[in-house]
Protein backbone atom coordinates (compact mmCIF):
# COMPACT_ATOMS: atom_id res chain seq x y z
CA UNK A 1 0.00 0.00 0.00
CA UNK A 2 1.46 3.35 -0.77
CA UNK A 3 0.71 6.13 1.02
CA UNK A 4 0.70 9.58 -0.10
CA UNK A 5 2.93 12.02 2.03
CA UNK A 6 1.08 15.24 2.56
CA UNK A 7 3.64 17.38 5.28
CA UNK A 8 7.11 16.15 5.99
CA UNK A 9 9.10 17.43 8.53
CA UNK A 10 12.25 16.71 7.62
CA UNK A 11 15.39 17.15 10.16
CA UNK A 12 13.62 20.31 11.33
CA UNK A 13 15.30 22.76 13.85
CA UNK A 14 14.22 26.02 15.37
CA UNK A 15 15.52 28.28 17.69
CA UNK A 16 14.42 31.55 19.49
CA UNK A 17 16.37 34.13 21.75
CA UNK A 18 19.68 34.61 19.28
CA UNK A 19 19.97 30.33 19.26
CA UNK A 20 19.80 30.03 23.25
CA UNK A 21 16.62 28.52 23.14
CA UNK A 22 16.21 25.29 20.98
CA UNK A 23 12.52 24.97 20.77
CA UNK A 24 13.25 21.37 18.20
CA UNK A 25 16.11 19.92 16.84
CA UNK A 26 16.10 17.33 14.06
CA UNK A 27 12.29 16.79 14.42
CA UNK A 28 10.97 13.80 11.86
CA UNK A 29 7.44 13.61 10.83
CA UNK A 30 5.16 13.05 8.38
CA UNK A 31 1.35 13.55 7.89
CA UNK A 32 -0.59 11.12 5.75
CA UNK A 33 -2.66 12.49 3.24
CA UNK A 34 -6.49 12.64 4.65
CA UNK A 35 -5.08 11.62 7.99
CA UNK A 36 -5.72 13.46 11.24
CA UNK A 37 -2.64 13.69 13.13
CA UNK A 38 -2.95 14.93 16.80
CA UNK A 39 0.04 16.55 18.63
CA UNK A 40 0.22 15.61 22.25
CA UNK A 41 3.26 17.51 23.94
CA UNK A 42 3.38 19.56 27.64
CA UNK A 43 3.02 22.75 28.02
CA UNK A 44 5.72 25.27 26.49
CA UNK A 45 7.36 21.93 24.24
CA UNK A 46 6.64 23.62 21.01
CA UNK A 47 3.71 22.51 19.40
CA UNK A 48 2.73 26.00 18.18
CA UNK A 49 5.79 26.62 17.16
CA UNK A 50 6.05 23.20 15.02
CA UNK A 51 2.53 23.98 13.49
CA UNK A 52 3.67 28.02 12.82
CA UNK A 53 6.50 26.40 11.23
CA UNK A 54 4.32 23.73 9.30
CA UNK A 55 2.19 26.80 7.62
CA UNK A 56 5.51 29.09 6.63
CA UNK A 57 4.24 31.62 9.36
CA UNK A 58 8.12 31.35 10.71
CA UNK A 59 10.96 29.84 9.63
CA UNK A 60 13.34 27.19 10.65
CA UNK A 61 17.09 27.60 11.50
CA UNK A 62 17.69 24.02 9.60
CA UNK A 63 15.86 20.90 7.81
CA UNK A 64 12.64 21.46 5.98
CA UNK A 65 9.34 21.30 6.11
CA UNK A 66 7.48 20.31 2.48
CA UNK A 67 3.69 20.01 1.78
CA UNK A 68 3.13 18.10 -1.54
CA UNK A 69 6.85 17.81 -1.93
CA UNK A 70 7.81 21.62 -2.03
CA UNK A 71 9.54 24.04 0.83
CA UNK A 72 7.19 25.80 2.90
CA UNK A 73 8.13 29.33 2.82
CA UNK A 74 4.71 31.12 3.32
CA UNK A 75 1.43 30.25 4.34
CA UNK A 76 -1.15 28.72 1.22
CA UNK A 77 -4.42 29.12 0.16
CA UNK A 78 -5.00 25.30 0.61
CA UNK A 79 -3.48 25.26 4.05
CA UNK A 80 -5.98 26.63 6.86
CA UNK A 81 -5.14 27.61 10.14
CA UNK A 82 -7.82 27.08 13.26
CA UNK A 83 -6.19 29.12 16.57
CA UNK A 84 -6.01 29.09 20.15
CA UNK A 85 -6.63 32.08 20.92
CA UNK A 86 -9.42 32.05 17.94
CA UNK A 87 -7.96 35.07 16.36
CA UNK A 88 -11.18 37.13 15.47
CA UNK A 89 -10.86 40.55 14.02
CA UNK A 90 -13.19 41.94 16.71
CA UNK A 91 -14.07 45.19 14.57
CA UNK A 92 -15.94 42.20 11.82
CA UNK A 93 -19.31 40.74 12.36
CA UNK A 94 -19.07 36.47 12.07
CA UNK A 95 -20.53 36.56 8.23
CA UNK A 96 -17.06 38.95 7.65
CA UNK A 97 -15.13 36.65 9.79
CA UNK A 98 -16.17 33.82 8.11
CA UNK A 99 -15.53 35.31 4.69
CA UNK A 100 -12.19 37.06 6.00
CA UNK A 101 -10.00 34.42 4.31
CA UNK A 102 -12.24 33.84 0.78
CA UNK A 103 -12.40 37.98 0.77
CA UNK A 104 -8.36 37.97 0.63
CA UNK A 105 -8.37 35.20 -1.67
CA UNK A 106 -10.43 37.33 -4.07
CA UNK A 107 -13.30 34.90 -4.38
CA UNK A 108 -16.40 36.55 -6.54
CA UNK A 109 -19.19 37.73 -3.98
CA UNK A 110 -21.83 34.88 -5.36
CA UNK A 111 -19.46 32.28 -3.90
CA UNK A 112 -18.59 34.25 -1.18
CA UNK A 113 -21.75 34.67 0.28
CA UNK A 114 -22.71 31.24 -0.47
CA UNK A 115 -19.75 29.66 1.12
CA UNK A 116 -19.54 32.12 4.19
CA UNK A 117 -23.75 30.90 4.52
CA UNK A 118 -22.99 27.28 4.24
CA UNK A 119 -19.99 27.45 6.36
CA UNK A 120 -21.91 29.43 8.61
CA UNK A 121 -24.55 26.76 8.74
CA UNK A 122 -22.63 24.27 9.43
CA UNK A 123 -20.80 25.20 12.52
CA UNK A 124 -24.33 25.85 13.78
CA UNK A 125 -24.29 29.82 13.76
CA UNK A 126 -27.37 30.66 11.71
CA UNK A 127 -29.03 33.50 12.85
CA UNK A 128 -25.56 34.98 14.56
CA UNK A 129 -24.10 36.43 11.28
CA UNK A 130 -24.45 39.86 12.29
CA UNK A 131 -23.25 39.79 15.92
CA UNK A 132 -19.53 41.02 16.85
CA UNK A 133 -17.23 38.28 18.44
CA UNK A 134 -17.76 40.05 21.92
CA UNK A 135 -21.27 39.23 21.67
CA UNK A 136 -20.37 35.53 21.73
CA UNK A 137 -19.25 32.97 24.11
CA UNK A 138 -15.89 31.33 23.80
CA UNK A 139 -17.37 28.41 22.11
CA UNK A 140 -19.16 30.72 19.82
CA UNK A 141 -16.38 32.40 18.76
CA UNK A 142 -14.24 29.46 18.23
CA UNK A 143 -16.97 28.34 15.31
CA UNK A 144 -16.41 31.19 13.70
CA UNK A 145 -12.63 30.30 14.03
CA UNK A 146 -13.91 27.12 12.43
CA UNK A 147 -16.32 28.15 9.72
CA UNK A 148 -13.41 30.87 8.54
CA UNK A 149 -10.65 27.88 7.99
CA UNK A 150 -13.55 25.47 6.85
CA UNK A 151 -14.68 27.92 3.92
CA UNK A 152 -11.19 28.05 2.76
CA UNK A 153 -12.23 24.72 1.91
CA UNK A 154 -8.36 23.53 2.33
CA UNK A 155 -6.82 20.58 1.62
CA UNK A 156 -4.43 21.20 5.15
CA UNK A 157 -6.06 22.20 8.05
CA UNK A 158 -3.82 23.10 10.91
CA UNK A 159 -5.57 23.06 14.41
CA UNK A 160 -3.53 25.00 17.28
CA UNK A 161 -5.46 23.54 20.58
CA UNK A 162 -8.68 24.60 19.02
CA UNK A 163 -10.62 23.97 21.94
CA UNK A 164 -8.03 24.62 24.85
CA UNK A 165 -9.48 27.18 26.40
CA UNK A 166 -13.45 26.13 26.48
CA UNK A 167 -15.31 24.66 29.18
CA UNK A 168 -15.03 20.87 29.29
CA UNK A 169 -18.98 20.81 28.05
CA UNK A 170 -18.34 23.46 25.37
CA UNK A 171 -15.23 21.14 24.62
CA UNK A 172 -17.23 17.95 24.36
CA UNK A 173 -19.73 19.39 21.74
CA UNK A 174 -17.35 21.20 19.60
CA UNK A 175 -14.75 17.82 19.18
CA UNK A 176 -18.02 15.78 18.55
CA UNK A 177 -18.99 18.44 15.82
CA UNK A 178 -15.15 18.55 14.37
CA UNK A 179 -15.69 14.66 14.25
CA UNK A 180 -19.21 15.26 12.18
CA UNK A 181 -17.10 17.52 10.12
CA UNK A 182 -14.01 15.11 9.75
CA UNK A 183 -15.56 12.15 8.50
CA UNK A 184 -18.14 13.35 6.54
CA UNK A 185 -15.28 14.99 4.22
CA UNK A 186 -11.71 13.87 5.62
CA UNK A 187 -9.09 15.89 4.90
CA UNK A 188 -5.59 15.96 6.24
CA UNK A 189 -5.36 17.65 9.39
CA UNK A 190 -2.29 18.38 12.64
CA UNK A 191 -4.61 18.70 15.70
CA UNK A 192 -2.72 19.93 18.56
CA UNK A 193 -3.81 19.05 21.60
CA UNK A 194 -2.44 18.48 25.47
CA UNK A 195 -5.48 16.22 26.46
CA UNK A 196 -4.92 12.93 25.90
CA UNK A 197 -8.46 12.15 25.60
CA UNK A 198 -9.06 14.26 22.63
CA UNK A 199 -6.37 13.56 20.96
CA UNK A 200 -7.50 9.94 21.09
CA UNK A 201 -10.85 11.07 19.94
CA UNK A 202 -9.71 13.07 17.12
CA UNK A 203 -6.79 11.34 16.14
CA UNK A 204 -6.35 8.24 13.70
CA UNK A 205 -2.11 8.79 14.87
CA UNK A 206 -0.97 10.57 18.05
CA UNK A 207 2.68 12.19 18.09
CA UNK A 208 3.72 12.34 21.52
CA UNK A 209 6.64 14.94 21.97
CA UNK A 210 9.12 15.06 24.74
CA UNK A 211 9.50 18.54 26.60
CA UNK A 212 11.68 20.71 24.85
CA UNK A 213 13.71 20.68 22.92
CA UNK A 214 10.85 18.66 21.47
CA UNK A 215 11.78 15.07 19.92
CA UNK A 216 9.15 12.48 18.56
CA UNK A 217 8.82 10.15 21.47
CA UNK A 218 6.61 7.64 20.18
CA UNK A 219 3.79 7.90 17.16
CA UNK A 220 0.83 5.94 18.39
CA UNK A 221 -2.17 4.52 15.69
CA UNK A 222 -5.54 4.98 17.46
CA UNK A 223 -7.41 1.77 16.23
CA UNK A 224 -10.88 2.86 16.81
CA UNK A 225 -13.27 2.91 14.12
CA UNK A 226 -15.02 5.99 11.95
CA UNK A 227 -17.42 7.18 12.60
CA UNK A 228 -16.34 7.97 16.21
CA UNK A 229 -18.35 10.32 18.39
CA UNK A 230 -16.61 10.99 22.10
CA UNK A 231 -19.24 8.73 23.84
CA UNK A 232 -18.08 6.01 21.43
CA UNK A 233 -14.31 6.81 21.80
CA UNK A 234 -14.50 6.65 25.71
CA UNK A 235 -17.03 3.56 25.76
CA UNK A 236 -14.22 1.76 23.52
CA UNK A 237 -12.32 -1.00 24.91
CA UNK A 238 -8.88 -0.05 23.15
CA UNK A 239 -9.49 3.77 24.85
CA UNK A 240 -8.46 3.27 28.19
CA UNK A 241 -4.81 1.33 27.03
CA UNK A 242 -3.97 3.93 24.66
CA UNK A 243 -5.01 6.94 27.67
CA UNK A 244 -2.37 4.61 30.28
CA UNK A 245 0.19 4.55 27.54
CA UNK A 246 -0.14 7.94 26.35
CA UNK A 247 0.05 9.23 30.11
CA UNK A 248 2.90 6.95 31.04
CA UNK A 249 4.94 8.32 28.16
CA UNK A 250 3.79 12.14 29.30
CA UNK A 251 4.84 11.02 33.20
CA UNK A 252 8.11 8.94 32.03
CA UNK A 253 9.52 12.44 30.30
CA UNK A 254 9.14 14.21 33.85
CA UNK A 255 10.76 11.88 35.89
CA UNK A 256 13.40 11.04 33.67
CA UNK B 1 7.22 55.53 32.21
CA UNK B 2 8.10 57.70 29.18
CA UNK B 3 5.27 59.86 28.19
CA UNK B 4 4.18 57.94 25.34
CA UNK B 5 3.19 55.33 27.88
CA UNK B 6 1.46 57.42 30.09
CA UNK B 7 -0.27 59.03 26.89
CA UNK B 8 -1.51 55.27 25.67
CA UNK B 9 -2.38 54.46 29.42
CA UNK B 10 -4.37 57.63 29.14
CA UNK B 11 -6.15 56.17 25.85
CA UNK B 12 -6.70 53.01 27.08
CA UNK B 13 -8.39 55.00 30.21
CA UNK B 14 -10.73 56.87 27.60
CA UNK B 15 -11.24 53.84 25.61
CA UNK B 16 -12.53 52.04 28.48
CA UNK B 17 -14.23 54.56 29.74
CA UNK B 18 -16.54 54.56 26.67
CA UNK B 19 -16.55 51.01 27.00
CA UNK B 20 -18.36 51.21 30.40
CA UNK B 21 -21.84 51.09 29.04
CA UNK B 22 -24.52 53.72 28.77
CA UNK B 23 -25.94 55.83 31.48
CA UNK B 24 -29.18 55.08 33.08
CA UNK B 25 -32.04 57.75 33.74
CA UNK B 26 -31.18 57.55 37.46
CA UNK B 27 -27.46 58.51 36.06
CA UNK B 28 -28.68 61.59 34.15
CA UNK B 29 -31.29 62.41 37.42
CA UNK B 30 -27.85 62.91 39.38
CA UNK B 31 -26.00 64.35 36.80
CA UNK B 32 -29.16 67.29 36.53
CA UNK B 33 -29.34 67.66 39.94
CA UNK B 34 -26.03 68.41 40.48
CA UNK B 35 -25.50 71.05 37.44
CA UNK B 36 -29.37 72.38 39.30
CA UNK B 37 -27.72 72.61 42.76
CA UNK B 38 -24.45 74.32 41.07
CA UNK B 39 -26.39 76.95 39.36
CA UNK B 40 -28.92 77.63 41.84
CA UNK B 41 -26.54 78.10 44.51
CA UNK B 42 -24.05 80.24 41.79
CA UNK B 43 -27.79 82.35 41.39
CA UNK B 44 -28.49 82.85 45.17
CA UNK B 45 -25.47 82.69 47.16
CA UNK B 46 -23.06 84.39 44.20
CA UNK B 47 -24.54 87.87 44.23
CA UNK B 48 -24.79 87.91 48.38
CA UNK B 49 -20.61 87.13 48.32
CA UNK B 50 -19.47 89.39 45.80
CA UNK B 51 -21.66 91.40 43.50
CA UNK B 52 -19.17 92.59 41.79
CA UNK B 53 -17.40 89.25 40.46
CA UNK B 54 -20.17 86.58 41.11
CA UNK B 55 -22.74 87.47 38.46
CA UNK B 56 -25.59 85.29 38.62
CA UNK B 57 -26.53 83.26 35.81
CA UNK B 58 -29.37 85.36 35.16
CA UNK B 59 -27.23 88.29 34.37
CA UNK B 60 -25.16 86.73 32.49
CA UNK B 61 -28.19 84.70 30.37
CA UNK B 62 -29.30 88.47 29.71
CA UNK B 63 -25.78 89.75 28.48
CA UNK B 64 -25.72 86.74 26.12
CA UNK B 65 -28.97 88.09 24.15
CA UNK B 66 -27.07 91.95 24.67
CA UNK B 67 -24.27 90.78 22.66
CA UNK B 68 -26.42 88.55 20.09
CA UNK B 69 -28.33 91.33 19.81
CA UNK B 70 -25.64 94.10 19.02
CA UNK B 71 -23.59 91.09 16.60
CA UNK B 72 -20.54 90.62 18.61
CA UNK B 73 -20.98 87.17 19.68
CA UNK B 74 -21.89 86.13 16.54
CA UNK B 75 -18.71 87.78 15.04
CA UNK B 76 -16.28 86.59 17.50
CA UNK B 77 -17.49 82.96 17.72
CA UNK B 78 -16.95 83.19 13.84
CA UNK B 79 -13.79 84.46 13.66
CA UNK B 80 -12.54 81.65 16.95
CA UNK B 81 -14.60 78.94 14.89
CA UNK B 82 -12.55 79.19 11.84
CA UNK B 83 -9.59 79.39 13.64
CA UNK B 84 -10.26 76.22 15.26
CA UNK B 85 -11.33 74.61 12.79
CA UNK B 86 -8.49 75.05 10.42
CA UNK B 87 -5.95 74.48 13.25
CA UNK B 88 -7.51 71.03 14.07
CA UNK B 89 -8.08 70.04 10.55
CA UNK B 90 -4.25 70.35 10.06
CA UNK B 91 -3.42 68.81 13.54
CA UNK B 92 -6.17 65.98 12.25
CA UNK B 93 -4.17 65.42 8.62
CA UNK B 94 -0.64 65.66 10.10
CA UNK B 95 -1.33 64.19 13.75
CA UNK B 96 -2.96 60.94 11.73
CA UNK B 97 -0.34 60.95 8.93
CA UNK B 98 2.83 61.05 11.63
CA UNK B 99 1.47 59.06 13.73
CA UNK B 100 0.67 56.15 11.42
CA UNK B 101 3.98 56.80 9.59
CA UNK B 102 5.81 56.96 12.81
CA UNK B 103 3.89 53.85 14.42
CA UNK B 104 4.89 51.25 11.54
CA UNK B 105 8.42 52.14 10.53
CA UNK B 106 10.98 52.21 13.18
CA UNK B 107 13.13 54.48 11.47
CA UNK B 108 10.69 57.39 11.27
CA UNK B 109 9.52 56.71 14.56
CA UNK B 110 13.39 56.98 15.81
CA UNK B 111 13.77 60.10 13.89
CA UNK B 112 10.60 62.08 15.09
CA UNK B 113 10.40 60.30 18.39
CA UNK B 114 13.10 62.86 20.54
CA UNK B 115 11.38 66.00 18.90
CA UNK B 116 7.83 65.02 19.52
CA UNK B 117 8.43 64.33 22.83
CA UNK B 118 10.48 67.26 23.55
CA UNK B 119 7.42 69.55 22.22
CA UNK B 120 4.71 67.76 24.19
CA UNK B 121 7.13 67.75 26.82
CA UNK B 122 7.40 71.65 26.72
CA UNK B 123 4.22 73.36 27.56
CA UNK B 124 2.55 74.49 24.45
CA UNK B 125 1.91 78.24 25.90
CA UNK B 126 5.55 79.11 26.17
CA UNK B 127 6.18 78.30 22.35
CA UNK B 128 2.86 80.46 21.49
CA UNK B 129 5.34 84.18 21.88
CA UNK B 130 7.72 81.77 18.90
CA UNK B 131 4.83 81.59 16.89
CA UNK B 132 4.00 85.00 16.85
CA UNK B 133 7.57 86.02 15.83
CA UNK B 134 8.08 83.11 13.17
CA UNK B 135 4.48 84.51 11.28
CA UNK B 136 6.34 88.66 12.23
CA UNK B 137 4.11 90.54 14.01
CA UNK B 138 2.99 92.59 11.06
CA UNK B 139 1.08 89.61 10.31
CA UNK B 140 -1.93 90.42 10.46
CA UNK B 141 -3.91 86.97 9.02
CA UNK B 142 -5.38 83.96 11.13
CA UNK B 143 -2.31 82.02 10.47
CA UNK B 144 -0.41 82.34 13.83
CA UNK B 145 -3.71 81.79 15.57
CA UNK B 146 -4.42 78.72 13.34
CA UNK B 147 -0.56 77.74 13.94
CA UNK B 148 -1.46 77.51 17.57
CA UNK B 149 -4.48 75.73 17.74
CA UNK B 150 -2.69 72.82 15.40
CA UNK B 151 0.34 73.12 17.83
CA UNK B 152 -2.25 72.28 20.78
CA UNK B 153 -3.51 69.78 19.24
CA UNK B 154 -1.51 67.83 16.85
CA UNK B 155 0.08 65.79 20.03
CA UNK B 156 -2.77 63.86 21.43
CA UNK B 157 -3.79 62.51 17.63
CA UNK B 158 -0.10 62.09 17.11
CA UNK B 159 0.59 59.95 19.99
CA UNK B 160 -2.40 58.31 20.19
CA UNK B 161 -2.13 57.24 16.32
CA UNK B 162 1.06 56.51 16.53
CA UNK B 163 0.40 53.78 19.76
CA UNK B 164 -2.78 52.55 17.83
CA UNK B 165 -0.77 51.09 15.33
CA UNK B 166 2.03 49.74 17.42
CA UNK B 167 -0.43 48.00 19.97
CA UNK B 168 -2.02 46.52 17.44
CA UNK B 169 -2.42 42.55 18.94
CA UNK B 170 0.64 40.62 17.23
CA UNK B 171 -1.91 37.82 17.35
CA UNK B 172 -3.81 39.32 14.27
CA UNK B 173 -1.27 40.20 12.60
CA UNK B 174 -0.67 36.44 12.37
CA UNK B 175 -4.01 35.57 11.81
CA UNK B 176 -3.65 37.98 8.26
CA UNK B 177 -0.35 36.60 7.19
CA UNK B 178 -1.92 33.19 7.94
CA UNK B 179 -4.79 34.45 5.26
CA UNK B 180 -2.34 35.43 2.92
CA UNK B 181 -3.22 39.01 3.29
CA UNK B 182 -1.85 41.70 1.01
CA UNK B 183 0.05 44.58 3.06
CA UNK B 184 -2.85 47.22 1.94
CA UNK B 185 -5.24 44.12 3.48
CA UNK B 186 -3.89 44.48 6.22
CA UNK B 187 -4.12 48.29 6.90
CA UNK B 188 -7.75 48.70 5.99
CA UNK B 189 -8.90 44.88 7.60
CA UNK B 190 -6.55 44.96 10.93
CA UNK B 191 -4.03 48.05 11.31
CA UNK B 192 -6.68 51.04 10.72
CA UNK B 193 -9.51 49.57 12.53
CA UNK B 194 -7.91 48.65 15.87
CA UNK B 195 -6.03 52.20 15.92
CA UNK B 196 -9.21 53.80 15.51
CA UNK B 197 -10.51 53.73 18.98
CA UNK B 198 -7.26 55.22 20.52
CA UNK B 199 -7.11 58.04 17.18
CA UNK B 200 -10.56 58.87 18.65
CA UNK B 201 -9.96 59.59 21.98
CA UNK B 202 -6.63 61.66 20.82
CA UNK B 203 -9.03 63.42 18.90
CA UNK B 204 -11.09 64.16 22.45
CA UNK B 205 -8.16 65.02 24.05
CA UNK B 206 -7.00 67.51 21.32
CA UNK B 207 -10.37 68.96 21.28
CA UNK B 208 -9.71 70.86 24.80
CA UNK B 209 -5.95 71.45 23.95
CA UNK B 210 -7.04 73.00 20.69
CA UNK B 211 -9.07 75.44 22.50
CA UNK B 212 -7.20 76.53 24.93
CA UNK B 213 -4.89 77.25 22.00
CA UNK B 214 -7.60 79.32 20.19
CA UNK B 215 -7.80 80.97 23.57
CA UNK B 216 -4.48 81.83 24.25
CA UNK B 217 -3.42 82.36 20.78
CA UNK B 218 -6.44 85.08 20.58
CA UNK B 219 -5.13 86.75 24.33
CA UNK B 220 -1.45 87.29 23.03
CA UNK B 221 -2.02 87.69 19.35
CA UNK B 222 -3.69 89.81 18.13
CA UNK B 223 -6.73 90.15 19.99
CA UNK B 224 -9.50 89.03 18.08
CA UNK B 225 -12.89 86.32 18.43
CA UNK B 226 -13.86 85.35 21.88
CA UNK B 227 -10.55 85.89 23.37
CA UNK B 228 -10.63 89.26 22.70
CA UNK B 229 -14.16 89.79 23.98
CA UNK B 230 -13.32 88.16 27.30
CA UNK B 231 -10.43 90.54 27.71
CA UNK B 232 -12.52 93.52 26.27
CA UNK B 233 -15.19 92.92 29.05
CA UNK B 234 -12.90 92.29 31.61
CA UNK B 235 -10.87 94.82 31.33
CA UNK B 236 -14.30 97.84 31.69
CA UNK B 237 -15.55 95.12 34.37
CA UNK B 238 -18.67 93.44 32.85
CA UNK B 239 -18.22 90.14 34.24
CA UNK B 240 -21.71 88.79 33.12
CA UNK B 241 -20.94 90.30 29.42
CA UNK B 242 -17.52 88.31 30.15
CA UNK B 243 -18.62 85.16 30.97
CA UNK B 244 -20.69 84.77 27.77
CA UNK B 245 -17.65 83.82 25.67
CA UNK B 246 -16.20 81.62 28.34
CA UNK B 247 -19.83 79.86 28.53
CA UNK B 248 -19.72 79.42 24.01
CA UNK B 249 -16.22 78.14 24.03
CA UNK B 250 -17.54 75.20 27.04
CA UNK B 251 -19.94 74.80 24.86
CA UNK B 252 -17.86 74.13 22.19
CA UNK B 253 -15.91 71.95 23.95
CA UNK B 254 -18.86 69.47 25.45
CA UNK B 255 -20.49 69.79 21.44
CA UNK B 256 -17.39 68.90 20.03
CA UNK B 257 -16.80 66.12 21.78
CA UNK B 258 -20.40 64.29 22.24
CA UNK B 259 -20.06 64.96 18.41
CA UNK B 260 -16.75 62.66 18.22
CA UNK B 261 -18.46 60.27 20.72
CA UNK B 262 -20.86 59.99 18.76
CA UNK B 263 -18.48 59.34 15.53
CA UNK B 264 -16.57 56.65 17.70
CA UNK B 265 -20.20 54.65 17.97
CA UNK B 266 -20.91 55.07 13.93
CA UNK B 267 -17.19 53.92 13.43
CA UNK B 268 -16.47 51.67 16.09
CA UNK B 269 -19.50 49.61 17.08
CA UNK B 270 -17.56 46.76 18.64
CA UNK B 271 -17.09 48.69 21.28
CA UNK B 272 -20.68 49.39 22.35
CA UNK B 273 -19.90 46.88 25.26
CA UNK B 274 -23.37 46.40 27.22
CA UNK B 275 -22.88 46.29 30.83
N1 LIG C 1 8.42 34.43 19.15
C1 LIG C 1 9.13 33.79 20.10
N2 LIG C 1 10.29 34.31 20.55
C2 LIG C 1 11.02 33.68 21.50
N3 LIG C 1 10.67 32.53 22.06
C3 LIG C 1 9.53 31.95 21.67
C4 LIG C 1 8.69 32.54 20.66
N4 LIG C 1 7.61 31.75 20.47
C5 LIG C 1 7.78 30.71 21.32
N5 LIG C 1 8.91 30.83 22.03
C6 LIG C 1 9.41 29.86 23.02
O1 LIG C 1 9.42 28.60 22.40
C7 LIG C 1 8.97 27.60 23.30
C8 LIG C 1 7.81 26.84 22.69
O2 LIG C 1 6.68 27.69 22.58
P1 LIG C 1 5.31 27.19 21.94
O3 LIG C 1 4.35 28.31 22.04
O4 LIG C 1 5.59 26.64 20.59
O5 LIG C 1 4.92 26.01 22.92
P2 LIG C 1 3.55 25.20 23.02
O6 LIG C 1 3.93 23.78 23.07
O7 LIG C 1 2.62 25.61 21.94
O8 LIG C 1 3.03 25.64 24.43
P3 LIG C 1 1.51 25.66 24.97
O9 LIG C 1 1.17 24.26 25.31
O10 LIG C 1 1.63 26.51 26.19
O11 LIG C 1 0.65 26.24 23.91
C9 LIG C 1 8.59 28.31 24.59
O12 LIG C 1 9.65 28.14 25.50
C10 LIG C 1 8.49 29.74 24.20
O13 LIG C 1 8.89 30.57 25.25
MG1 LIG D 1 0.69 26.56 21.96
Amino acid sequence: MSVIVRIAVEHATKRYSAGSVTVFEGLELAVRDREAVCILGPSGCGKTTLLRCMHGLVGLDAGRIAIDGSSVTSPRRNVAMVFQHFGLMPWMRVRENVGYGLALAGTPRATLDERVSRYTDMVGLNGFERAYPYQLSGGMQQRVGLARALSMEPEILLMDEPFGSLDAQTREILQDELLHIYQGHPRTMVFITHSIEEAIAIGDRIVVLSARPARVREIMTVDIPRPRTVASVVAHPRFVELRDHCWRLLRERAVA
Amino acid sequence: MTIREAQATAASAVVARRRAGRLHLSDWAVRLGSVALVLGLWEFAGPRLNPLILRPPSAIFRAFFELVGTGELQEAFGQSLREFAAGMAIALVAGILIGVASGRNRFIYNAIDPIVGALYSTPSVALVPLISVAFGRAAMGDEPRIATVALFAIFPILINTQQGVRNVDQSLLEVARAFSSSERRLWTDVILPSATPFVLAGVRLAIGRGLIGMIVAEFLIGLVGLGYLIIAYENVFRIDRMFVPVVVVSAMGILLMSFVQWIEGRVAPWLRREQ
